[in-house]
């Protein structure tokens, strides 16, 4: 599913609602019938939501294995000590995402895009049946917004639901089953992707017609 | 960069390996090689528990809050300890440990209500909390004596195991082997837990701690335990200090000396490193003992701050960082 709308719709506030960050001022929040309005951010990743953020957050002095073994170990619970499967399974990941390579560099010194996709392995360490992403694609070149929808396929192919914000539409219009459109706070369309952006309302948000409009 | 769960990185260093052993060597025949001088060997005993001191600090420090008021821990465990064996009579082997367990009191109290601050903030509010312990036992006097501090405090206690035993209050040697003995514990427990997934966590949690709460970690549960560790810990040495010294009283114990030397031996060593601390008090206490306070019996402790000043200018990561880095 992607999240789109333009600037300041909210999109970033909604992930931060559903993570914990921010509490609603009023609302639910329910994820597979139970309500986690309350619950701390830590205990909603358990439950299997998991998210990346805007501007990637690696812990920048550890290296790029310890960040994806730190989803691994907390994302599920907790074991005092990491044992060589965890580890095994946090090399896999790095693998998915590509950068398997740099595994014992400190995340601090990757590139922009590496970066992301470390986010990304962090939160898919954390085993979640949700995975929110925050605008992946954002600031890439057509080559990596290409590799990213390919990613994120692959994503998808592990039974992973995604809930993918993208502000410039060059990603979610190209992977997204259903879109959702917001604008300021609220929700403006909902359906296939062709729908949504044929949609009046849509339109109006993000081209500004309604000047024209009222012309008609 | 990455310091303590790259396992194979510091085994992998034979030259570190290889200077922890000579150190090690160094420290346990060190009455020897300086013909038990008392001074040289008081002077090096109180190195070693500053090091505990500055290895306690630093397992709060490894999750990146900076306290500036462990003097409070100190104080209290030293206050603790020194009480219950005067009033009550009882071992220190015995009230040692309770002094820690008080220490870590204070430390819940301290951690509930300023773990919700971050950074400067909370390196603050530590520093203010230290008057209130300080003040109440200023000014309890029926219990503490308040100003007028204790003194004849029982001396480090003898262990003993069937006929054989040793006083480790008797002599200045053996009050050394002890309080080596208690570091070099302290070392490996902090060791592992640095090395542990808890350890993991707390780094975790120093470098981003939005995205540690987003990856599962329960943020102010480990905040909170890294802070009893250390309060335990610390309370434990100021303990150990009460029963070294045999006297004590609140500006000393409170005093900012107890809440500064663990943060400057720590940031100075490496707060990202095990051993940094540890080796920092080693280093700059005696120096400052041996060398400044004879030149500027007044001024000597300026050594610190000098030092302190140098690495935040010019080794973040404390010259013990440096040296694994360049290793």
């Amino acid at each position: 599913m992607g999240l789109v709308g333009p600037n300041g719709a909210g999109k970033t506030t909604l992930f931060n609602l559903i993570c914990g960050r921010y509490r609603p001022s009023s609302g639910n929040i329910l994820f597979k019938d139970i309500d986690i309005t309350d619950f701390k951010p830590h205990a909603i990743c358990r439950l299997g939501i998991s998210r990346t953020f805007q501007s990637s957050r690696p812990f920048p002095r550890m290296s790029t294995l310890q960040n994806v073994l730190v989803g691994h170990i907390f994302g599920k619970g907790f074991s005092l000590h990491t044992r060589p499967e965890d580890s095994d399974m946090a090399r896999e990941l790095l693998e998915i995402v590509g950068i398997d390579h740099k595994a014992d560099t400190p995340a601090g010194q990757l590139t922009l895009s590496e970066q992301r996709r470390l986010d990304l392995a962090r939160a898919l360490a954390t085993r979640p049946k949700l995975l929110l992403l925050d605008e992946v694609a954002a600031g890439f070149s057509p080559v990596l917004v290409k590799q990213a929808i390919e990613l994120i396929n692959r994503v998808r192919e592990r039974g992973v639901s995604l809930l993918i914000i993208d502000h410039f539409l060059n990603l979610s219009l190209k992977v997204s089953d259903r879109l959702l459109a917001l604008d300021h706070g609220e929700k403006i369309a909902e359906g296939p992707p062709h729908m949504v952006m044929r949609n009046r309302d849509v339109l109006q948000a993000y081209l500004g017609l309604r000047h024209q409009d009222e012309n008609d | 960069m990455t310091y303590f769960a790259a396992k194979n990185r510091i085994n992998g260093s034979k030259t570190y390996v290889v200077g922890f052993v000579l150190g090690l060597l160094t420290l346990i025949t060190l009455p020897i090689i300086v013909h038990f001088n008392d001074y040289i060997l008081q002077v090096f005993t109180h190195a070693l528990l500053l090091a505990s001191l500055a290895l306690a600090w630093n397992l709060l420090g490894v999750s990146g809050s900076i306290s500036l008021g462990h003097a409070a821990f100190f104080g209290v465990g030293a206050y603790a300890s020194a009480l219950l064996s005067l009033e009550q009579g009882l071992s220190p082997w015995l009230t040692i440990p309770i002094a820690g367990l008080f220490a870590t009191g204070l430390g819940l109290i301290i951690g509930l209500i300023c773990l919700r601050l971050r950074g400067a903030y909370f390196a603050l509010a530590t520093l203010a909390f230290v008057e209130i312990p300080r003040v109440i036992t200023d000014n309890w006097d029926a219990l503490t004596k308040g100003s007028l501090g204790l003194v004849g405090i029982s001396g480090l206690p003898t262990l003993r195991m069937g006929d054989w035993h040793v006083d480790f209050g008797s002599s200045i040697t053996a009050s050394y082997y002890l309080v080596f003995v208690y570091s070099f514990v302290l070392l490996g427990l902090v060791t592992f837990v640095f090395r542990s997934n808890m350890g993991l966590a707390l780094q975790a949690i120093r470098e981003e701690e939005i995205a540690a709460e987003s990856v599962g970690i329960h943020v102010n549960r480990y905040r909170l335990l890294s802070l009893l560790m250390s309060a335990f810990f610390t309370g434990v040495s100021g303990a150990c200090y009460a029963h070294l010294v045999r006297y004590i009283e609140p500006g000393l114990v409170y005093g900012l000396h107890f809440s500064a030397i663990p943060m400057i031996f720590a940031i100075c060593g490496g707060r990202f490193t095990i051993l940094g601390p540890a080796v920092a008090a080693l280093v700059l206490y005696p120096v400052d003992q041996f060398i400044f306070h004879p030149l500027l019996p007044a001024g000597h402790e300026f050594l610190y701050g000098g030092v302190l000043i140098l690495t935040v200018l010019f080794m973040p990561n404390g010259f013990w960082g440096k040296l694994r880095n360049a290793s």
